[in-house]
């Protein structure tokens, strides 16, 4: 039979995904018999979405082709080349052990690398590479998953990496569909942000004496039939950047209700939460700085929410924007305290003045009494440090006399009141100030 | 303006709010929010959307002749606020409203008029240039709307801060440094984040956000790894080579902004000396018929 060049793939001359996979299982038989070994690349170009985004299906094609080049050009001969799907490709790499393998594909990760233009516009492609090494009485499919596995977890830690199968945490079919949700938030997530799917709610913090401390400002998600919740699309958002957009928005929706509750005449600093990736941006200040211009709000009002997780890392761009809020005038909380990477220097040093206890310390209250005398703890050394005490997730009465005897400044809970949006919470402050007067 | 001592902004603070209540961004007209929330169900009510915008009788006029007028990019006319509805799509619509509103939106709109008036040949021009270089991602309607908010944040900040007028001055004239950097050695802030804002606030697609936010910037403009879509990108050449088309035909006042970005803007389009210099003379017809 003539190969009519209808096995091959158009853009790249690499056979396609069905002859492929033949093409595979033949190299595998062959391995099996002369024990020669047999290691198999999987490949998938990073960001490929924003270049199809950005240049359109011709200038992703373009990418497409010159990968293809350079995986053509760094490759021994013998490799048989695969175009698996729109940016994934599978280089079947004979008589390679693992050591080579690993050499040539990180010969390969820099070749990949060097600049690229399209419509004048330079770009660096990068790829995330998975490898597994032919193992023997391994069937075809089972090697290849275990490269697609590899490639996954590089993708998942960033991109532009290789990951060899084995070394990656067993993830199994499992982390392969989480890696394909996350892709699919972040698509949910771009859309919200353009059609109006984001709102916050918020939640308040009421002093021991009843006062209201603050209400802090939660983001929703609702798409079209269904809620995004939170704890699902936040780290999605963490991982691709767009906290930034997110965070950025979170602030003006946020300062123009401090403004409303300003003018409603039941004026509440409002905290909202704001991400490491946001505050290790030098356009922070600026945000923050407009976003107060635009809500016409007074810096007092507000408040910055940060984990403890800014601890690992603060870089002189964190640094700073820290200082020249605070310098501003805006209050600076630390969440989520005691739960994550608690450090006991930097809470000196950190322009802080309040400090929320993590709700996991509080749940167990009031039977740990070891939980207990942690918060009690905790409740003295922020007031010595002048900083308000706030415990977070009470959820009964028991909780509530548990914190109130150990002594914090406010609560934050189911047990005063869920989260609600915008309306409610202005009804529901409204009717505490009336109750007050 | 910008005081450094913790108290002493305080009071300032506190100060300027009670002197100018009222200055804030405009908020989101109402209409934009029952078109999001129309755009959320699985089936979208046309009809009930098309009511809402025929109830405000200013509002759908002005809606039918953006969406006929030549830079908009439609080559079929229609008729009604239910046709304009059905060419544009629920999204396009949210986009052309924001457009028709901005202006308004702003109390006190006629001490800024010849800032709306230059806005509004910027976007024209704009939306024309965006059907003439045909780039993938760039669309005529998406110019014009952007020429519109491209430069709001400075009416924010003129509102705001009495002395940014003399800050503008020096910014149109610096020829080296960007011209966001000469803001923010005054201001806490540039009226490329504010605008940013406002247009996040009022539902803009990433791509018009992200050109007001670095329209400024020749490094994000020219640089793959900025990461800026290139939608973002032609976006900010278009309406930089419009506001250059502007100038050069009116005589109006000169900015800084082409000896920085015109290079990279003639470039995105694709456009050669010989090519803009034929824009001059069809640019002057389309201002003189849009004024």
């Amino acid at each position: 039979m003539h190969d009519t060049g209808s096995d091959l793939d158009p853009i790249t001359g690499f056979l396609n995904r069905i002859a492929g996979l033949s093409a595979a299982s033949r190299a595998v038989a062959r391995a099996e018999s002369t024990g020669d070994g047999l290691a198999v690349l999987w490949l998938d170009i990073d960001r490929f979405r924003q270049i199809n985004q950005s240049f359109g299906h011709v200038g992703g094609d373009r990418v497409i082709a010159e990968v293809a080049k350079r995986l053509r050009q760094t490759l021994s001969a013998d490799c048989l080349l695969l175009r698996m799907g729109s940016d994934e490709f599978v280089a079947l790499m004979p008589s390679l052990q693992r050591q080579t393998a690993t050499e040539v594909c990180q010969r390969l990760l820099a070749a990949i690398e060097s600049p690229l233009a399209i419509d004048d516009l330079l770009m660096h492609p990068s790829v995330s590479m998975g490898i597994a090494v032919h193992a023997a009485g391994e069937d075809p499919l089972s090697l290849l998953e275990r490269a697609d596995r590899a490639m996954i977890e590089a993708k998942r830690r960033g991109g532009k990496r290789l990951i060899v199968s084995g070394d990656e945490p067993v993830a199994g079919r499992l982390g392969v569909q989480l890696a394909r949700d996350e892709l699919a938030i972040e698509a949910d997530l771009h859309k919200a942000l353009e059609s109006g799917c984001l709102a916050l709610e918020y939640q308040p913090l009421v002093a021991l004496d009843g006062r209201i401390e603050a209400v802090e400002a939660l983001m929703r998600c609702d798409l079209p039939g269904r809620r995004l919740m939170p704890g699902k699309f936040i780290p999605v958002a963490e991982k691709t950047g767009l906290i930034v957009r997110l965070g950025e928005w979170s602030l003006l929706q946020g300062a123009q209700f401090a403004a409303r509750l300003r003018d409603e005449g039941v004026a509440t600093r409002v905290a909202i939460n704001v991400s490491r990736a946001q505050l290790n941006s030098r356009s922070f200040t600026p945000a923050l700085q407009a976003a107060l211009i635009c809500a016409n709000v007074a810096p007092a009002l507000i408040e910055l929410e940060f984990t403890e997780s800014l601890f690992l890392d603060l870089s002189e761009i964190v640094q700073g924007n820290l200082r020249s809020a605070r310098l501003a005038g805006v209050g600076m909380a630390i969440d989520d305290f005691g739960y994550g990477y608690s450090c006991l220097a930097n809470l000196k040093d950190l322009p802080a003045n309040k400090l929320k206890l993590d709700r996991s310390f509080i749940k167990v209250l009031p039977a740990d009494r070891r939980a207990y005398a942690v918060v009690k703890a905790m409740a003295m050394l922020g007031r010595e440090l002048g900083m308000t005490v706030v415990a977070e997730g009470v959820e009964t009465a028991e909780q509530q006399a548990a914190v109130e005897g150990a002594a914090v400044d406010a609560v934050q809970g189911y047990f005063h009141a869920r989260p609600m949006p915008e309306e409610a919470m202005l009804a529901w402050l409204k009717e505490k100030s009336t109750h007050a007067l | 303006m910008r005081s450094d001592t913790p108290g002493g902004g305080r009071r300032l603070d506190e100060v300027l709010e009670r002197t100018i209540r009222d200055i804030d961004i405009p908020p989101r007209p109402a209409i934009i929010d029952r078109i999001c929330h129309e755009m959320r169900q699985d089936q979208p009510n046309f009809k009930y959307i098309g009511e809402q915008i025929s109830a405000d009788v200013s509002l759908a006029a002005a809606l039918i002749k953006t969406v006929n007028s030549p830079y908009f990019g439609f080559r079929r006319r229609c008729r009604s606020v239910h046709e304009a509805l059905l060419m544009l799509g629920l999204d396009a619509t949210s986009r052309a409203i924001a457009a028709i509103s901005l202006r308004e939106a702003f109390p006190g709109s006629a001490h800024y008029e010849r800032f709306w008036q230059a806005s509004a040949q910027i976007a024209a021009l704009s939306g024309w240039l965006a059907q003439l270089v045909r780039k993938s991602g760039l669309r005529a309607d998406d110019a014009y709307t952007y020429g519109l908010f491209r430069d709001c944040g400075i009416v924010i900040l003129l509102r705001r801060f009495p002395d940014y007028m003399a800050t503008l001055d020096r910014a149109n004239h610096e020829a080296e440094r960007a011209f966001t950097d000469i803001e923010v050695e005054v201001l806490p802030t540039n009226h490329s984040v504010v605008g940013s804002l406002l247009a996040q606030n009022w539902w803009l697609p990433e791509e018009i956000c992200l050109a007001i936010r670095y329209h400024h910037d020749r490094d994000a403009i020219e640089q793959f790894e900025s990461g800026l879509p290139a939608a973002s990108r032609y976006l900010v050449a278009a309406s930089q080579t419009a506001e250059h088309i502007l100038q050069q035909v009116t005589g109006g006042s000169h900015t800084e902004e082409w000896h920085k970005l015109g290079s990279s803007s003639q470039r995105l389009l694709g456009l050669d000396d010989s090519a803009l210099g034929d824009l001059y003379d069809r640019g002057a017809a389309l201002i003189a018929s849009n004024s």
